[in-house]
This record gives C-alpha cells, sequence and structure tokens, in this order.
C-alpha cells in the first residue's frame, strides 16, 4: 500500500517534471539556437585557417591561438588598451555617476529636468556620442581647443597624439556612462529611509560623516550592480573609440573588440577573427565571475 | 454600417493600385545599384534617367552609402558574404578586381562579352583595361577614371614670380617663399591625406615611386624599407618639421585638403581630380579661377609617379537579374557616359577620345595634359588581401605622421606584417 502510494507519486511528479521539460523546450531550444550554437561554431572556427579572400578552409590546431598570444603585438596592444579604459572609465563613470545622482536625489520642486538631463545620455547611440565628441575635440573647429584659445592656452592635437586622444576618449566614454551608472545609483538612494539621515541630524553628524556612514554602506549593492555592468560593457569598448579615433593614431586607441572587427570585417580573416573573439569571450567569462563570486559572498554574509 | 462603409473605401482605394501595379510587374526589371557619397550619385541619377527613358522595361534604384572607399567596402563586404541578392549592379574602388575574384563575388563578363571581349576592351586606357581583368577574367568595367594630381594657386605662384613645382624640392621651396611672403597663420604651403584613410596609402606610396621605389622587391615579395621608401618618408617629416604642411596632417581626410583649398588655406594640394569642379562651381569657394593643376613632384633626376584611382562597375555574382544588370553596365561603361560624366562632374574619362571632345575641353581645359597623367598612373599594390595590404601601410603612415613611431619602427612593422599578408 505504501510502495503503491510512493509509485503513485512519483508517476504525478514524473509528469510534473515531463511538463516542466516540454515548458522550458522552446526557450532551450531558442537559447541554443542563438547563443550556444554561434558560440561553439566561433570556437570551431578558430581552429582553422578560414579566410573569405582566399578559397581553402584547412585545419591548423592551434596555430591561431599561438600567432594571437606571442606574435601578434597588435593583439596584445588591443588588450592593453582595453584593461586601460576599463581601469579609467570604470571608475570614472563611477564617481561622476554618484555625483549627477546624488545631485538627483536633492528635494528638488520640479524634478524631470534633471532626470532628462540624467537619461538623455544613456539614451543617445553610442556612436553618436563619438562623434560628437569628435567634433568637440577637433583640432580646428572644436569647442575644446576654441575654449582653450579664448584663454591663451596653445591648443593641442588631441586626436593625432597617442595620449590626449585615449584623454580624449576617456572623457567621452565616463560623459556617456555615468549617466547609466547614476540611474543605478539614484534607484539605490531611494531606497535608504529618510529617518537614518534624520537621526544622524540629531546626533550632530555633519554631512560627510553622513554620506560615508549612511549613503555608502547602503549603497553598496547598486554599486556593485553597477559596476559589474560598466565593466561588461568596457570590456567590449567599440563605437566611442571607433567614431572618434577609429583606433588612430596609428593603432593609439584600438581596443580588442575594434581588432577583431578589423580582423573579420575588413579582412573577412574569420579564423584569426575567431580564434581573437573566443579569447576575448574568454577575458569576459573570467571578468563577470570575479564579480560574481564577489556579490555571492556579500548576499551570504548579509 | 461603419465597418462596412470603411472596408468599402479602403476597397476603393485598393482596387486602382492593384489594376495599375498589375501589368506593368508583367516586364518590369527592377535592378539596383550602390554608389558612395563621393562618386556623385545625382550624376548617376541622371545618367539612369536617360537609360530609363530609353528602356522602359527596366527601372534602375540607386542605394548611397559610405563617404569613403573603405565604408564602401565595408558594407559591400557585409553584402556579399552573406550572399544577398539585394543589390544587382556596385561601383567598386580600381583596386578591389583582384579581392572580388578572388572571394568571387563579382559575375565574370566573358560569357556576356563574347566575341567582342578582346574589341570592347580595347578601347578603354590601358591601366584600366588591367585593373579590370584578372587572371585573364573580365571583373568589372570601368567607369571613370582618377588621378591624384597637384593642385596650385595661381594667383600667390604669380605674385611671388614662381614656377609651378616638378619636384619636391622646388615645392617645399616655394611653399616656404609664400608663406613668409603672405604671412598668413591660416595658409599652409601644401597639404595630402594623412588620416589611416585610404588616400594615405597613396601618401606613402607617390613620393616612394617618384624617387625610383617599387613596393615588390624583385623576388615578387613587399619590401617598404628601400632608400626610396625612407625618403619618402623623409620628405613628410621635413614638410611637417618645417611647418609647410598643416600641424594635424594625421587627422586629414581627402576631403578636408579640398575644403581648405577652397577657403584659400592651400598653396599646393596632393588631390584626386573630382575636387576640380568644386574648386570651379560650388558657391563658397574662394578659389575660382585662381586654380590650376600639374602632375606630381618627384624627386630631381627620377620620374615622378601618382596613384591611379578610379572606379569600376560590377555585376554581384548573386544578383538575379544579370543579363538585364550587363546590359546596364555596357552602357554605364561607354563613351556616351563618360562624356556625360566628364562634362556633368568632371570624371575623368577611361577612353582616349572622350578627352579631345571639344564639349569636354571647354568644361575642363586641363583634361588636355590629365590624360598623359592618368596614362603614366601607377597602381596601388594588386593582392586578393588588399584590405589588410592597405591597412599595414596607412596605420603605420598616419602614425609615423602624427610623430609617434619613427620611420624604423614603421618600415619594420609594415615588413614583418605585409611578409604575413604575401606568405
Amino acid at each position: 500500500m505504501a510502495a503503491a502510494k510512493r509509485y503513485k507519486l512519483s508517476k504525478l511528479e514524473r509528469d510534473e517534471r515531463r511538463l516542466g521539460f516540454a515548458l522550458l523546450a522552446p526557450a532551450a531550444l531558442l537559447l541554443a539556437a542563438v547563443v550556444v550554437y554561434p558560440i561553439a561554431e566561433l570556437v570551431a572556427n578558430s581552429f582553422y585557417s578560414f579566410r573569405l579572400t582566399r578559397p581553402g578552409f584547412r585545419f591548423i590546431g592551434l596555430e591561431n591561438y599561438a600567432f594571437a598570444l606571442f606574435e601578434d603585438d597588435r593583439f596584445l596592444h588591443s588588450v592593453l588598451n582595453t584593461v586601460i579604459f576599463i581601469v579609467v572609465t570604470v571608475p570614472g563613470a563611477l564617481v561622476v555617476g554618484m555625483g549627477l545622482a546624488l545631485l538627483a536625489n536633492q528635494p528638488f520642486r520640479i524634478k524631470w529636468p534633471v532626470r532628462l538631463g540624467l537619461l538623455l545620455p544613456w539614451a543617445l547611440p553610442l556612436v553618436f556620442a563619438g562623434l560628437i565628441f569628435r567634433w568637440f575635440f577637433d583640432f580646428r573647429q572644436g569647442f575644446v581647443n576654441w575654449a582653450l584659445e579664448a584663454v591663451g592656452i596653445a591648443p593641442p592635437q588631441w586626436l593625432s597624439d597617442p595620449q590626449l586622444a585615449f584623454v580624449a576618449v576617456c572623457v567621452a566614454i565616463v560623459w556617456k556612462s555615468s549617466s547609466f551608472m547614476a540611474l543605478i545609483l539614484l534607484a539605490g538612494l531611494q531606497t535608504i529611509p529618510k529617518s537614518l539621515y534624520e537621526a544622524a541630524e540629531v546626533d550632530g553628524a555633519s554631512k560627510y560623516q553622513q554620506f560615508v556612514e549612511i549613503t555608502l554602506p547602503m549603497l553598496k549593492p547598486a554599486i556593485v550592480v553597477a559596476l559589474i555592468f560598466r565593466t561588461i560593457t568596457a570590456i567590449q569598448t567599440f563605437d566611442i573609440p571607433y567614431a572618434m579615433t577609429g583606433g588612430g593614431p596609428g593603432t593609439a586607441t584600438e581596443t580588442m573588440a575594434m581588432y577583431i572587427h578589423k580582423t573579420t570585417i575588413d579582412f573577412l580573416d574569420l579564423g584569426y577573427g575567431s580564434a581573437l573573439a573566443t579569447l576575448m569571450f574568454l577575458i569576459s567569462i573570467v571578468a563577470t565571475s570575479v564579480y560574481l563570486r564577489h556579490t555571492r559572498r556579500d548576499t551570504g554574509r548579509h | 454600417m461603419n465597418r462596412t462603409r470603411t472596408f468599402l473605401a479602403a476597397t476603393a482605394m485598393a482596387l486602382p493600385l492593384a489594376l495599375a501595379a498589375a501589368p506593368a510587374d508583367a516586364q518590369q526589371t527592377t535592378l539596383r545599384i550602390f554608389v558612395g557619397g563621393q562618386q556623385r550619385p545625382d550624376v548617376m541619377r541622371q545618367i539612369l534617367d536617360a537609360y530609363q527613358a530609353r528602356n522602359p522595361g527596366v527601372r534602375v534604384e540607386v542605394e548611397i552609402g559610405g563617404a569613403t572607399s573603405d565604408q564602401q567596402q565595408q558594407y559591400l563586404n557585409t553584402v556579399l558574404t552573406s550572399r544577398d541578392a539585394a543589390i544587382d549592379v556596385m561601383l567598386i574602388d580600381v583596386i578591389r578586381p583582384a579581392q572580388f575574384a578572388a572571394a568571387g563575388w563579382a559575375e565574370p563578363l566573358d560569357a556576356y562579352l563574347g566575341a567582342e571581349k578582346d574589341a570592347v576592351m580595347a578601347r578603354y586606357l590601358p591601366a584600366y583595361r588591367e585593373a579590370n581583368i584578372v587572371g585573364g577574367k573580365v571583373i568589372a568595367l570601368p567607369y571613370f577614371a582618377d588621378a591624384q594630381f597637384l593642385y596650385y594657386r595661381t594667383d600667390l605662384l604669380e605674385k611671388y614670380k614662381l614656377q609651378p613645382p616638378k619636384t619636391w624640392e622646388e615645392l617645399t621651396a616655394a611653399a616656404r617663399t609664400v608663406m613668409q611672403g603672405e604671412n598668413n597663420p591660416n595658409l599652409r604651403g601644401f597639404a595630402t591625406a594623412g588620416a589611416p584613410i585610404e588616400g594615405t596609402v597613396c601618401t606613402f606610396l607617390v613620393p616612394m615611386w617618384g624617387a625610383g621605389g617599387q613596393f615588390l622587391n624583385p623576388q615578387g615579395k613587399p619590401d617598404v624599407g628601400s632608400a626610396a621608401a625612407r625618403r619618402s618618408l623623409q620628405l613628410w617629416s621635413d614638410l611637417k618639421a618645417a611647418n609647410v604642411t598643416p600641424p594635424n596632417l594625421a587627422e586629414v581626410v581627402t576631403d578636408r585638403i579640398r575644403v581648405d583649398f577652397q577657403a584659400g588655406n592651400l598653396l599646393f594640394a596632393m588631390q584626386w581630380g573630382y575636387a576640380w569642379n568644386r574648386f570651379q562651381n560650388d558657391a563658397d569657394s574662394t578659389v575660382k579661377g585662381k586654380t590650376n593643376v600639374v602632375p606630381l613632384p618627384g624627386f630631381a633626376g627620377n620620374q615622378p609617379a601618382t596613384c591611379i584611382g578610379g572606379w569600376q562597375i560590377a555585376v554581384s555574382a548573386f544578383s538575379k537579374n544579370k543579363p538585364a544588370a550587363v546590359n546596364l553596365l555596357r552602357y554605364l561603361s561607354s563613351p556616351e557616359v563618360s562624356k556625360m560624366q566628364a562634362i556633368l562632374a568632371s570624371h575623368l574619362p577611361v577612353f582616349a577620345e572622350v578627352y579631345q571632345d571639344p564639349e569636354v575641353l571647354r568644361v575642363n581645359p586641363w583634361f588636355q595634359f590629365a590624360r598623359n597623367v592618368v596614362v603614366t598612373g601607377r597602381s596601388r599594390p594588386v593582392s586578393p588581401d588588399y584590405p589588410e595590404v592597405s591597412e599595414i601601410i596607412r596605420t603605420n603612415m598616419n602614425a609615423f605622421l602624427a610623430g609617434t613611431r619613427s620611420a624604423d619602427q614603421i618600415i619594420a612593422d609594415m615588413n614583418s606584417r605585409l611578409a604575413r599578408v604575401y606568405r
């Protein structure tokens, strides 16, 4: 009797499991078609010599990877550039975004102009932002050099000096991404109860102490989420330097994604481009898992 | 009631449309041609209107895209690697036929030309005939020719009693004299393309050829470390150090030279033929009637050289209307259209006889000697991997002109990367 009952229960369970799989199947198939298959194809291509400009498709094992990692200075240089962009623009956007969020969180009577100002840079397509900043930093017609000349400073060649071009691109990226940071941080700020600040006020805490002791700790989850998103997109930095400098002067501001684009789309070297893209994919996975581990530990403690 | 009336109204509106469309669709062939923004799509439209008037069964749509040769090619790369049939006919740069042949993107025209093939091809200027035949197959037909010339300001040279320069040494000296005499901070002596764009490849090659150098060594391998190549690099760094070129040379793109010259801010410019028409006809041109062109200088004791350019027309291998597309191609690559282009856009003809045409010469007096320049023009390296070859040269040249890498560094980098492409 007990055995029969158990059997009956497990049949129900099995049915439910079957239904569950059936309901999941479309999503799983779709995911396989648009995510798993392209990635598998990418990794497979990376082991071949496969150029559309020449007939032939030849297995060459790890040759593409060996060339990328040990011989291709340009690729290593583009990785280094990407890392510098991440190290500069992610914290940069966090600081600027924090300022904007604190500003937007002030008790203004009319809130929409501030919110709109926050949203606009975020809503602007990346390439537009790049084009706008290219004009901004233009040697002869740019706003920046116009302003510098007005105060008597000799205008530098922003986009044809490697260091200055890097600075200009970083400024554009920080401007573009800090509004995204600010939006997430603003959402976080609004969950902090006002009573905490009132209590601190009564205890005679200064504004700075309130920020360090209340705002920052309460905002930490929002900061971590914003940093994860921002870092992942920063690894893929493409549009803004592409529109501003085209990676120039020379290859001074070329990122990984730009070099991969050039190899695959311009040179039609799909084999080598796939190897580079696979390497970039691995870097993304490592960066994401470092963050994820951090957040998991974090939520576990709370 | 209301719904019925709406339905009736919709049917009544749709009916004549359907009736009108039906018979026309029966024989109408619609072709789509891809043209870059620089190749005067407006003039192309006028030419196509004339074609449509003569061929009522054919309608040709113009798709415009890409402000530079590279951007046009990027778009075509996407369309053609995906075997998209949306484009039937496309304009391609003179450097591309080898790539289109190797990738199988252009429909070879031999079968369509048949017995006429040799006679048809013999009518073109030799450089263009050769550029469009790859491995014995006709890959495309020439649309218009182009070459880089030395544009100069006649008023300024007369004022200082100078002759148009024949050598780079003379050019440097003349530029210095005029710049000192004018004392105008906006005026620069000379400009050429220096941004990482296709035109910058010629910035490297032209003085190298002008010093007697070759891109390929006798073994057929690229060598950019020759004495002539170093002389080319030395020329640019000298002109830059003497402030003859704009300080932001590494940002200069082809059309920026046109704009600066037109604004009266340049004495000399290394520029393609298309600019002539703009200098004479643009409303904002300050150099109307004060401009002339001569062949680009060489180095004393050597033959001057120039890059040939120009655009070819190819039929996509994926087109669904190939016979109609080939007919259109034959028309677009005819002396008649070459003459129309010469008059409407000052596009250089690909037929020797059009250069002598009195109507053409009335609009473009400089065509008289332009033919000689085009005939002596040299081709950029021919390779199925030309995009990569070009990119190696122009990014290195750009870094050199920006002053971020030395001549030795870029020669080493170019040679090692080119060796990989040509291996």
